[in-house]
C-alpha cells in the first residue's frame, strides 16, 4: 500500500497550488515583504483582482470611497486576508465532483462552514486574529481531495466502512488507502508552506487527545468541525466524533457564547458567499 | 434543513435541570425570604435553598393545576403558609413559591403578592437573558479589538511601506543629482573647452590678419614706390603687376578675415552719425576713373527725402556699395552703373530705403541667381578666370545687409544688366551730434600742407616706407624706433603729429600713448616736452595697427589715441588722414618747422 508521501508525489506531480497563491503564501511569511510585491503578484490574475476589489468595496470594510486601485485594496485588505482570498480561490477548483459515496462538492460547503464557524470562535471567544484559523479550516481536509484522486476506489471503500461503523474515518481511511487525509494533509501544506499552527491543527484534527491549549488553532479547528457536522454540514456520511473533554468544558463554560454564534452563523455564510463566491 | 440551535448540536451537553438550576438560583437572589420549589416537565423537583415542606399529593395537584392555567394557582403549604404556583413556559416547569414576608390577614394579600410575584419572575428571566446580552457584547468587544489591532498593524504596515518608499525615492532622488551633477560638470568642461578654442580662433585670426598685412604692407608700398622711380617700360608693367597682385591679395585677406568675423558672430556694426551723400559719392569717385578708362558712366542719385545725415556703419555700408560697384564695372563693358538711394516708405520713425547699383553688363542667368551668393561662386564658372575675383563679395555682402536688417537681393536679364539691391530702414542722426570728421573736413579744401610728423615704428621696413610716403606727403618726417625713444624725441623737439605703430618692444604705443597724455596734463611736466608744451590741444596721434578688429580700433581710443590707420598703409588713406589731422598752416597757429 502506497505511503502518504507516494501518494502525494504522485498528486504534487499532477496538480500543482497556482504560482500566485504560492508567491502569495510566500509573501505573507517574509517580513520584508511590501504591498508593492503583493501587488506585482496578484495584477497577474484578472480574476483574483476582481474579488480583490470586491472584497474591499463590500459593506464588510465600510469604505467611504470606493477603491480601484490594487495597491490600495492590498493595504485596506491586510496580507493575510489576501492570502486567504487566493487560498479559496485557488482551492475550490480542486472540490468538484460529486457521488454517494464520497462528494467533493459536499466537502467544499463543510469546509468553508469549517473555516467561517473556526474564525467566528476564533474572533469572538478567544479575541484571536481570525485569518489563520480560517486557513485552516479552509484546508484541513484537502487531504480527502487528494487521495480521492489518487485513490478514489479505496477511498469510496474507507468511507463505506466508515459509514457502516467499522471504525473511525482515518482508521478505515489507513485499512483501504494506507494512509489519512490528515497525515495526506500535512504534508501538503507543508509543501505550500503554511504556517505552522495551520499544518499543525490540520495533522491533529482527528486526533480527540492531542488538544493543547483550547484557544489553539488546533482546537478552535475541532470545535468548528464538530458543529458543522452537527449542523449537517458533513461530507461523508458516517458518526461524528465526540468532542474531547476539555473542548466540551470550554463550551459549557461558554454557552452563551456558543449560542450567539450558532444564532449569527448563517449571516456570516451569506456574506462570506458573497465575498468568496459570487462570480467575479 | 431546519436552523440549528446550541441544543440540537451541543445535545450531550445540555442538561435541563441545570438550566432550572441557575433559575432558580437567580430568583432566590431576588427574593431571599421566599422558600421555592420547580417541578420540570418530567416532574423532576428541584429545592430552593429554603425548602418549602409541601405534601406531594398538594404538590401535584398544585402542579397540574398550574399546568393548564396561565394563572397563579393558590395553595397552602403544609406550614399553613400560602403558596402559588404558575407554569412557567419558557422553562417548561412549574414554580411554586411561599413568601413569608407576606404578613397574615391583609384583606386581599393574594393579589399583591401575585402581582408582585410577576414582575419578580420577569425580572428573573431578563437576568437570564441579560447573561447572554454581556456575551453578545463581549463577544462585539473582542472583535472591535481585533479590528482595531488589525487597524493597528495595517498602519504599522502602511508606515513601514511609505519608509520603504521614501528611501527608494531619496536613493533615486540621490541618482538623479549625482547624474544631473556629472552632466553639468561635463558640460561646463565642454563648454570651458570651446570657448578656449573660440578664444584661441579669435585670436589666431587676430595674428593672422597681423602677419598677413605687415609684409603686404610693405609689397604694395614698396611697389607704389618703385613705380615712381625711373624705369623702363618692362620693368614698370612688371611694377605694376607686382603691386595689382598685392593688392588683389590684400582685399582677399580682408575678405576671408571679414568672412571669418561675420561666421564667428564676432562683426559688430557702428551705430555713428555719417553723411550718406558722401558715402555714395565717395563710391561713386573711387570708380571714376575705371569707368572713364572703360568707357563707362557711373552716375549717382539720392532722392531728396532721405536723410542726409544717419546713423550706422558707413565704413559696411560702402563696403557693401563698392563690393556691388566694383561686380558691376567688372562685368560691364559699355553703358553705365547707376548707383541709387530712393525712399521707399516711413516704418517705426525710421525712413526705410532701398539702396540699388544697376549695370549694363553681361546679367546673370536665372538658374545661376542662387548661387552667386555663395562663397567663392561665380554666375559662370568660366567667368572667375575672364573676370577674376574671389567670389567672395557678394556672400561678405549678403551678410553685412542681413546684419543691417535688409535682405540683398538680385533682378538681373541675360545680356541687358542686373540690379543689386536691399532695402534697410536708416535711422536719421539726431540734430546736435556734429560729427568730429565733419567738423574737421570743413576745411579740407583750404589745407595747406607741411608740419612734422613723429613716426614710432619698429619695423626698418615699415620705417622706411612710411617715412617715404610722408615725405611724399610734403611733411617732415622723423622716425624713433620704440615708445620710450618717442617720448625722447617729444622732449626735444616739437610735432604736430605723431603716427604710432601699436606693437612694439619696449614700450608700445598704447603706453606710450597713456604717457604723452598724463604729461599734457600735469603742467610742470609738459614745461620739460617741447614737443608739447607749446600746444594748445592735445597732440594729435594716431595709432598703427596690422589687427584690424574694431576692439583693436576700440583699445586705441581707449588709450588716448585720436586717429586709427590700419596697416598695410595705404597712400589714399594716409593722405586723407594726414590732412584731417595736421594743423593748417594758416597764420600763428602753425607750429615752425625745424
Amino acid at each position: 500500500m502506497p505511503s502518504a508521501k507516494e501518494i502525494l508525489r504522485k498528486f504534487t506531480e499532477l496538480k500543482t497550488l497556482p504560482h500566485v497563491a504560492i508567491k502569495v503564501t510566500q509573501l505573507v511569511n517574509d517580513d520584508r515583504s511590501t504591498m508593492q510585491d503583493f501587488e506585482e503578484v496578484i495584477k497577474l490574475d484578472p480574476v483574483l483582482v476582481t474579488r480583490l476589489l470586491r472584497l474591499v468595496n463590500s459593506p464588510y470594510f465600510g469604505l467611504s470611497q470606493k477603491v480601484e486601485s490594487i495597491s490600495k485594496a492590498v493595504v485596506f485588505a491586510g496580507m493575510k486576508q489576501l492570502r486567504n482570498l487566493v487560498a479559496v480561490e485557488a482551492l475550490r477548483g480542486m472540490f468538484k465532483g460529486d457521488d454517494v459515496d464520497f462528494s467533493a462538492q459536499k466537502l467544499w460547503l463543510h469546509s468553508a462552514t469549517v473555516a467561517i464557524l473556526s474564525g467566528m470562535i476564533a474572533k469572538r471567544i478567544f479575541g484571536k486574529d481570525g485569518e489563520d484559523v480560517f486557513l485552516a479550516g479552509i484546508i484541513h481536509d484537502i487531504g480527502l481531495i487528494v487521495e480521492n484522486q489518487m485513490a478514489g476506489e479505496q477511498l469510496r471503500e474507507a468511507c463505506r466502512a466508515f459509514r457502516e461503523g467499522k471504525g473511525s474515518l482515518i482508521e478505515c481511511e489507513r485499512n483501504a488507502i494506507g494512509a489519512d487525509h490528515a497525515e495526506v494533509g500535512y504534508l501538503l501544506t507543508k509543501e505550500w508552506g503554511l504556517p505552522q499552527d495551520v499544518l499543525s491543527s490540520i495533522k491533529s484534527h482527528h486526533q480527540a487527545k492531542q488538544v493543547k491549549s483550547v484557544s489553539s488553532t488546533g482546537s478552535i479547528l475541532q470545535l468548528a468541525e464538530f458543529m458543522a457536522g452537527k449542523m449537517q454540514y458533513w461530507h461523508i456520511p458516517g458518526p461524528i466524533e465526540p468532542l474531547p473533554p476539555e473542548l466540551t468544558a470550554h463550551v459549557k463554560e461558554k454557552v452563551a457564547d456558543y449560542k450567539i454564534i450558532i444564532r449569527d452563523l448563517p449571516g456570516e455564510m451569506a456574506k462570506a458567499k458573497e465575498l468568496y463566491e459570487s462570480e467575479g | 434543513m431546519t436552523e440549528p440551535t446550541f441544543d440540537s448540536i451541543f445535545d450531550d451537553l445540555v442538561d435541563t435541570s441545570e438550566e432550572l438550576q441557575g433559575f432558580l438560583t437567580i430568583l432566590e437572589s431576588l427574593l431571599p425570604e421566599a422558600s421555592l420549589l420547580l417541578v420540570s416537565s418530567t416532574d423532576v423537583v428541584l429545592d430552593g435553598a429554603k425548602s418549602l415542606a409541601l405534601s406531594p399529593p398538594t404538590r401535584e395537584k398544585l402542579v397540574r393545576e398550574a399546568r393548564v392555567t396561565e394563572d397563579f394557582v393558590t395553595g397552602k403549604a403544609d406550614s399553613g403558609a400560602p403558596c402559588y404556583a404558575v407554569h412557567l413556559v419558557k422553562l417548561s416547569a412549574v414554580l411554586i413559591i411561599s413568601c413569608a414576608a407576606v404578613p397574615e390577614g391583609d384583606k386581599d394579600p393574594g393579589a399583591a403578592m401575585i402581582s408582585l410575584l410577576r414582575n419578580t419572575l420577569e425580572l428573573a428571566f431578563y437576568r437570564q437573558e441579560r447573561e447572554v446580552l454581556v456575551a453578545d457584547h463581549e463577544q462585539s468587544v473582542r472583535q472591535i479589538n481585533i479590528l482595531q489591532q488589525q487597524h493597528g498593524k495595517l498602519i504599522e504596515d502602511n508606515y513601514r511601506q511609505y519608509r520603504l518608499n521614501q528611501e527608494r525615492e531619496k536613493e533615486y532622488a540621490r541618482k538623479l543629482e549625482s547624474e544631473i551633477a556629472k552632466q553639468t560638470a561635463e558640460l561646463r568642461e565642454a563648454n570651458v573647452r570651446l570657448e578656449e578654442i573660440s578664444r584661441l580662433k579669435s585670436d589666431f585670426l587676430a595674428n593672422m590678419s597681423h602677419e598677413l598685412r605687415t609684409p603686404m604692407n610693405a609689397i604694395i608700398g614698396f611697389s607704389e614706390l618703385l613705380s615712381e622711380t625711373p624705369l623702363a617700360e618692362e620693368q614698370l608693367d612688371y611694377t605694376r603687376t607686382i603691386a595689382q597682385s598685392a593688392k588683389s591679395l590684400l582685399s582677399l585677406i580682408n575678405d576671408i578675415l571679414d568672412l571669418a568675423k561675420i561666421e564667428a558672430g564676432k562683426l559688430e556694426l557702428e551705430h555713428l552719425p555719417f553723411d550718406l551723400a558722401e558715402v555714395i559719392g565717395n563710391v561713386a569717385a573711387m570708380f571714376k576713373i575705371p569707368a572713364r578708362e572703360k568707357g563707362v558712366v557711373v552716375t549717382c542719385r539720392i532722392d531728396s527725402n532721405v536723410p542726409k545725415r544717419i546713423m550706422g556703419d558707413s565704413n559696411r555700408l560702402r563696403q557693401v556699395l563698392i563690393n556691388l560697384a566694383g561686380n558691376a564695372m567688372k562685368f560691364t563693358e559699355q553703358g553705365g552703373i547707376d548707383i541709387a538711394v530712393a525712399f521707399e516708405r516711413e516704418a517705426a520713425g525710421r525712413a526705410v530705403c532701398r539702396f540699388s547699383v544697376r549695370d549694363s553688363g553681361i546679367g546673370i542667368p536665372a538658374d545661376r541667381v542662387g548661387a552667386i551668393f555663395e562663397k567663392f561662386t561665380q554666375a559662370d564658372g568660366s567667368t572667375t578666370r575672364k573676370y577674376g575675383g574671389t567670389g567672395l563679395g557678394l556672400a561678405i555682402c549678403l551678410q553685412l545687409v542681413e546684419l543691417m536688417g535688409g535682405r540683398l537681393a538680385v533682378e538681373s536679364e541675360v545680356g541687358k544688366g542686373s540690379t543689386f539691391y536691399f532695402i534697410i530702414p536708416l535711422e536719421e542722426a539726431p540734430a546736435e551730434i556734429i560729427s568730429l570728421q565733419e567738423h574737421k573736413t570743413a576745411g579740407h579744401g583750404k589745407a595747406v600742407r607741411g608740419g612734422r610728423i613723429l613716426l614710432v615704428e619698429d619695423n626698418a621696413v615699415n620705417q622706411r616706407l612710411a617715412s617715404i610716403l610722408i615725405t611724399r606727403e610734403g611733411y617732415e618726417v622723423e622716425v624713433a624706433s620704440d615708445g620710450a625713444e618717442a617720448l625722447e624725441h617729444l622732449r626735444h623737439q616739437p610735432f604736430d603729429l605723431v603716427l604710432m605703430d601699436v606693437q612694439m618692444p619696449n614700450m608700445d604705443g598704447m603706453e606710450a600713448t597713456r604717457r604723452i597724455r598724463e604729461i599734457e596734463a600735469d603742467p610742470d611736466q609738459k614745461q620739460s616736452y617741447v614737443g608739447l608744451r607749446a600746444l594748445t590741444r592735445p597732440l594729435g596721434i594716431v595709432g598703427l595697427t596690422a589687427h584690424a578688429r574694431k576692439e583693436d580700433e576700440t583699445a586705441c581710443y581707449a588709450s588716448g589715441m585720436n586717429g586709427f590707420l590700419t596697416k598695410p598703409i595705404v597712400k589714399a588713406k594716409l593722405a586723407m588722414i594726414l590732412s584731417e589731422m595736421m594743423p593748417q598752416i594758416s597764420g600763428n597757429d602753425a607750429t615752425e618747422p625745424s
